[in-house]
Protein backbone atom coordinates (compact mmCIF):
# COMPACT_ATOMS: atom_id res chain seq x y z
CA UNK A 1 0.00 0.00 0.00
CA UNK A 2 1.22 3.84 -0.90
CA UNK A 3 -0.06 6.43 0.46
CA UNK A 4 0.30 9.91 -0.32
CA UNK A 5 -0.82 13.37 -0.11
CA UNK A 6 -2.04 15.99 -2.62
CA UNK A 7 -3.87 19.43 -1.24
CA UNK A 8 -4.47 18.41 2.34
CA UNK A 9 -6.28 14.99 0.56
CA UNK A 10 -4.30 11.52 1.48
CA UNK A 11 -4.60 9.42 -1.52
CA UNK A 12 -3.94 5.53 -0.64
CA UNK A 13 -2.76 3.27 -3.49
CA UNK A 14 -3.69 -0.36 -2.30
CA UNK A 15 -1.41 -2.55 -4.62
CA UNK A 16 -2.44 -6.17 -3.72
CA UNK A 17 -5.90 -7.92 -3.76
CA UNK A 18 -7.58 -7.49 -0.83
CA UNK A 19 -8.39 -10.38 0.67
CA UNK A 20 -8.94 -11.63 4.40
CA UNK A 21 -5.41 -11.31 5.29
CA UNK A 22 -4.17 -7.89 2.96
CA UNK A 23 -7.93 -6.90 4.91
CA UNK A 24 -6.66 -6.44 8.20
CA UNK A 25 -3.36 -4.36 6.76
CA UNK A 26 -5.89 -2.03 5.05
CA UNK A 27 -8.05 -2.15 8.09
CA UNK A 28 -4.59 -0.85 10.60
CA UNK A 29 -3.79 1.55 7.72
CA UNK A 30 -6.86 3.32 7.64
CA UNK A 31 -6.72 3.19 11.69
CA UNK A 32 -3.78 4.99 11.40
CA UNK A 33 -5.19 7.92 9.09
CA UNK A 34 -7.94 8.12 11.59
CA UNK A 35 -6.11 8.08 14.69
CA UNK A 36 -3.90 11.04 12.79
CA UNK A 37 -7.21 12.98 12.19
CA UNK A 38 -7.20 12.88 8.89
CA UNK A 39 -10.41 14.13 7.20
CA UNK A 40 -10.25 12.91 3.93
CA UNK A 41 -9.15 10.02 2.22
CA UNK A 42 -9.15 9.08 -1.38
CA UNK A 43 -8.75 5.02 -1.78
CA UNK A 44 -7.00 3.88 -5.45
CA UNK A 45 -8.22 0.10 -6.44
CA UNK A 46 -7.04 0.72 -10.00
CA UNK A 47 -3.88 -2.52 -9.01
CA UNK A 48 -6.98 -4.75 -7.10
CA UNK A 49 -8.30 -7.22 -8.80
CA UNK A 50 -10.19 -9.32 -5.73
CA UNK A 51 -11.71 -7.88 -3.04
CA UNK A 52 -13.81 -9.62 0.20
CA UNK A 53 -16.40 -8.17 2.39
CA UNK A 54 -14.22 -7.95 5.03
CA UNK A 55 -12.24 -5.31 2.69
CA UNK A 56 -15.47 -3.37 1.97
CA UNK A 57 -16.53 -3.51 5.21
CA UNK A 58 -12.93 -1.45 6.22
CA UNK A 59 -13.86 0.72 3.73
CA UNK A 60 -17.43 1.68 5.02
CA UNK A 61 -16.55 1.46 8.81
CA UNK A 62 -14.07 4.28 7.95
CA UNK A 63 -15.61 6.33 5.33
CA UNK A 64 -18.67 6.63 7.92
CA UNK A 65 -16.61 7.71 11.15
CA UNK A 66 -14.98 10.42 8.66
CA UNK A 67 -18.13 11.73 8.04
CA UNK A 68 -19.10 11.91 11.78
CA UNK A 69 -16.12 14.71 11.78
CA UNK A 70 -16.95 16.23 8.37
CA UNK A 71 -14.35 14.43 6.35
CA UNK A 72 -15.40 11.30 3.74
CA UNK A 73 -13.50 8.56 1.77
CA UNK A 74 -13.70 8.17 -1.27
CA UNK A 75 -13.19 5.33 -3.58
CA UNK A 76 -11.88 5.38 -7.33
CA UNK A 77 -10.89 3.47 -10.18
CA UNK A 78 -12.25 -0.16 -9.54
CA UNK A 79 -12.55 -3.32 -12.18
CA UNK A 80 -15.47 -4.37 -13.04
CA UNK A 81 -15.63 -7.55 -10.83
CA UNK A 82 -14.91 -4.90 -7.83
CA UNK A 83 -17.78 -3.19 -8.59
CA UNK A 84 -20.10 -6.24 -9.09
CA UNK A 85 -18.87 -6.79 -5.36
CA UNK A 86 -19.70 -3.25 -3.97
CA UNK A 87 -23.19 -3.34 -5.64
CA UNK A 88 -23.93 -6.91 -4.41
CA UNK A 89 -23.19 -5.95 -1.04
CA UNK A 90 -25.22 -2.69 -1.24
CA UNK A 91 -21.91 -1.06 -0.36
CA UNK A 92 -22.19 1.25 -3.24
CA UNK A 93 -24.80 3.04 -1.83
CA UNK A 94 -22.95 3.61 1.51
CA UNK A 95 -18.99 5.08 -0.36
CA UNK A 96 -19.22 7.51 -2.74
CA UNK A 97 -17.23 5.31 -5.72
CA UNK A 98 -15.53 6.92 -8.86
CA UNK A 99 -13.91 6.34 -12.07
CA UNK A 100 -11.05 7.71 -11.70
CA UNK A 101 -8.81 9.11 -9.37
CA UNK A 102 -8.40 12.90 -10.11
CA UNK A 103 -12.68 12.85 -10.20
CA UNK A 104 -12.31 11.65 -6.59
CA UNK A 105 -9.97 14.49 -5.52
CA UNK A 106 -12.06 16.58 -7.56
CA UNK A 107 -15.30 15.66 -5.57
CA UNK A 108 -13.97 16.94 -1.91
CA UNK B 1 -20.39 -38.91 -14.83
CA UNK B 2 -17.11 -39.05 -13.55
CA UNK B 3 -16.01 -36.90 -10.50
CA UNK B 4 -12.41 -36.48 -9.08
CA UNK B 5 -12.01 -34.96 -5.78
CA UNK B 6 -9.37 -32.42 -4.56
CA UNK B 7 -8.70 -32.29 -0.77
CA UNK B 8 -7.05 -29.78 0.76
CA UNK B 9 -6.47 -28.46 4.80
CA UNK B 10 -5.32 -25.86 5.76
CA UNK B 11 -4.27 -24.08 9.37
CA UNK B 12 -7.20 -22.09 10.62
CA UNK B 13 -5.52 -18.32 9.46
CA UNK B 14 -5.63 -16.51 6.71
CA UNK B 15 -2.81 -16.41 5.59
CA UNK B 16 -3.28 -19.64 4.05
CA UNK B 17 -6.78 -18.34 1.84
CA UNK B 18 -5.26 -16.51 -0.72
CA UNK B 19 -3.11 -19.51 -2.10
CA UNK B 20 -6.43 -21.44 -1.68
CA UNK B 21 -8.50 -18.75 -3.92
CA UNK B 22 -5.44 -18.87 -6.17
CA UNK B 23 -6.18 -22.43 -6.88
CA UNK B 24 -9.55 -22.68 -7.38
CA UNK B 25 -9.58 -19.92 -9.58
CA UNK B 26 -6.83 -21.43 -11.96
CA UNK B 27 -8.99 -24.73 -11.53
CA UNK B 28 -11.94 -23.07 -12.23
CA UNK B 29 -10.65 -21.46 -15.38
CA UNK B 30 -9.31 -24.65 -16.56
CA UNK B 31 -12.44 -25.99 -16.36
CA UNK B 32 -14.01 -23.03 -18.60
CA UNK B 33 -15.86 -21.17 -16.62
CA UNK B 34 -15.76 -17.27 -17.86
CA UNK B 35 -13.63 -14.77 -15.81
CA UNK B 36 -16.53 -13.37 -14.34
CA UNK B 37 -17.90 -16.15 -13.19
CA UNK B 38 -14.50 -17.43 -12.08
CA UNK B 39 -14.04 -13.98 -9.98
CA UNK B 40 -17.29 -15.16 -8.78
CA UNK B 41 -16.17 -18.63 -7.65
CA UNK B 42 -12.95 -17.39 -5.65
CA UNK B 43 -14.86 -14.56 -4.01
CA UNK B 44 -17.37 -16.97 -2.64
CA UNK B 45 -13.94 -19.23 -2.01
CA UNK B 46 -12.61 -16.64 0.38
CA UNK B 47 -15.91 -16.08 2.01
CA UNK B 48 -16.28 -19.35 3.36
CA UNK B 49 -13.01 -19.91 3.92
CA UNK B 50 -12.66 -16.64 6.11
CA UNK B 51 -16.10 -17.63 7.84
CA UNK B 52 -14.24 -20.99 9.14
CA UNK B 53 -11.16 -18.84 10.13
CA UNK B 54 -12.64 -16.45 11.88
CA UNK B 55 -16.01 -17.95 13.26
CA UNK B 56 -15.41 -21.37 12.83
CA UNK B 57 -11.78 -22.92 14.79
CA UNK B 58 -10.78 -22.55 18.19
CA UNK B 59 -7.15 -21.65 16.60
CA UNK B 60 -4.83 -22.29 13.89
CA UNK B 61 -4.39 -25.70 14.84
CA UNK B 62 -8.38 -26.43 14.46
CA UNK B 63 -7.49 -26.42 10.83
CA UNK B 64 -9.96 -25.63 7.62
CA UNK B 65 -10.40 -28.80 5.67
CA UNK B 66 -11.77 -28.42 1.94
CA UNK B 67 -12.73 -31.35 -0.48
CA UNK B 68 -13.24 -29.76 -4.06
CA UNK B 69 -15.18 -31.88 -6.47
CA UNK B 70 -15.42 -31.47 -10.48
CA UNK B 71 -16.93 -33.01 -13.13
CA UNK B 72 -17.36 -32.10 -16.91
CA UNK B 73 -20.53 -29.78 -15.74
CA UNK B 74 -19.78 -28.72 -11.98
CA UNK B 75 -17.56 -27.24 -9.72
CA UNK B 76 -18.23 -28.10 -6.24
CA UNK B 77 -16.72 -27.02 -3.01
CA UNK B 78 -16.83 -28.77 0.63
CA UNK B 79 -15.30 -26.44 3.49
CA UNK B 80 -15.59 -27.98 6.84
CA UNK B 81 -14.62 -26.49 10.03
CA UNK B 82 -14.23 -28.15 13.63
CA UNK B 83 -16.35 -25.08 15.25
CA UNK B 84 -15.05 -22.57 18.04
CA UNK B 85 -17.19 -24.24 20.81
CA UNK B 86 -17.03 -20.88 23.20
CA UNK B 87 -17.89 -21.59 26.80
CA UNK B 88 -18.03 -25.63 26.09
CA UNK B 89 -20.93 -25.50 23.71
CA UNK B 90 -20.56 -26.39 20.12
CA UNK B 91 -20.90 -23.91 17.98
CA UNK B 92 -21.93 -24.43 14.41
CA UNK B 93 -23.79 -21.81 12.69
CA UNK B 94 -26.98 -22.82 13.39
CA UNK B 95 -30.27 -22.40 10.57
CA UNK B 96 -31.62 -19.77 13.56
CA UNK B 97 -28.13 -18.15 13.83
CA UNK B 98 -27.71 -17.51 9.95
CA UNK B 99 -31.74 -16.55 9.74
CA UNK B 100 -30.58 -13.72 12.47
CA UNK B 101 -27.11 -12.38 10.13
CA UNK B 102 -29.59 -12.56 7.26
CA UNK B 103 -32.14 -10.46 9.17
CA UNK B 104 -29.65 -7.88 10.10
CA UNK B 105 -27.55 -7.48 7.22
CA UNK B 106 -27.44 -4.35 6.25
CA UNK B 107 -24.93 -2.36 3.52
CA UNK B 108 -23.61 0.40 6.14
CA UNK B 109 -22.74 -2.89 8.53
CA UNK B 110 -19.16 -3.26 8.31
CA UNK B 111 -19.35 -7.70 8.32
CA UNK B 112 -21.70 -10.55 8.13
CA UNK B 113 -21.59 -10.25 4.36
CA UNK B 114 -19.97 -13.44 3.81
CA UNK B 115 -23.27 -15.78 3.42
CA UNK B 116 -25.19 -14.14 1.50
CA UNK B 117 -22.26 -13.36 -1.04
CA UNK B 118 -21.94 -16.77 -1.16
CA UNK B 119 -25.52 -17.14 -1.72
CA UNK B 120 -25.64 -15.12 -3.98
CA UNK B 121 -23.10 -16.04 -6.58
CA UNK B 122 -23.02 -19.71 -6.24
CA UNK B 123 -25.61 -21.96 -7.91
CA UNK B 124 -26.13 -24.17 -4.78
CA UNK B 125 -25.87 -23.19 -1.36
CA UNK B 126 -26.00 -25.62 1.77
CA UNK B 127 -25.29 -25.78 5.15
CA UNK B 128 -25.19 -27.70 8.24
CA UNK B 129 -23.84 -29.25 11.28
CA UNK B 130 -20.57 -31.64 10.76
CA UNK B 131 -19.58 -34.26 13.32
CA UNK B 132 -16.68 -32.13 14.87
CA UNK B 133 -19.25 -29.67 16.30
CA UNK B 134 -18.52 -27.41 13.65
CA UNK B 135 -20.00 -26.23 10.19
CA UNK B 136 -19.73 -27.86 6.42
CA UNK B 137 -20.77 -25.24 3.75
CA UNK B 138 -21.01 -26.58 0.37
CA UNK B 139 -21.23 -24.49 -2.81
CA UNK B 140 -21.73 -25.59 -6.38
CA UNK B 141 -21.24 -23.59 -9.21
CA UNK B 142 -22.88 -25.31 -13.12
CA UNK B 143 -20.69 -24.96 -15.98
CA UNK B 144 -22.93 -23.48 -18.71
CA UNK B 145 -21.30 -25.73 -21.29
CA UNK B 146 -19.95 -28.62 -20.04
CA UNK B 147 -16.23 -29.34 -20.19
CA UNK B 148 -13.98 -31.81 -22.33
CA UNK B 149 -11.95 -32.17 -19.34
CA UNK B 150 -11.82 -35.56 -18.42
CA UNK B 151 -11.27 -35.12 -14.51
CA UNK B 152 -10.30 -38.88 -13.46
Amino acid sequence: MKLREESGIKILEITTDLSSYAASDLRKVLEGLLAEKTEKVVVNLSQVSHINSTAVGALVGVAKRLRQSGGDLKICALADNLTRTFNLIGASSVVEIYESENSALAAF
Amino acid sequence: MANADIKLKIPSAVFYIDPVRAFVGNLAKDLGFSRKRVADIQLVVDEICSNAVHHGSIDATGGVKLQIRINTRSLEILVRDTGSRYEGQNSWLTHERLSEIEANRSPSNESGHGIFIAKSLSDTYEIQANAAGGTDVRVVFELLVPTNIQPS
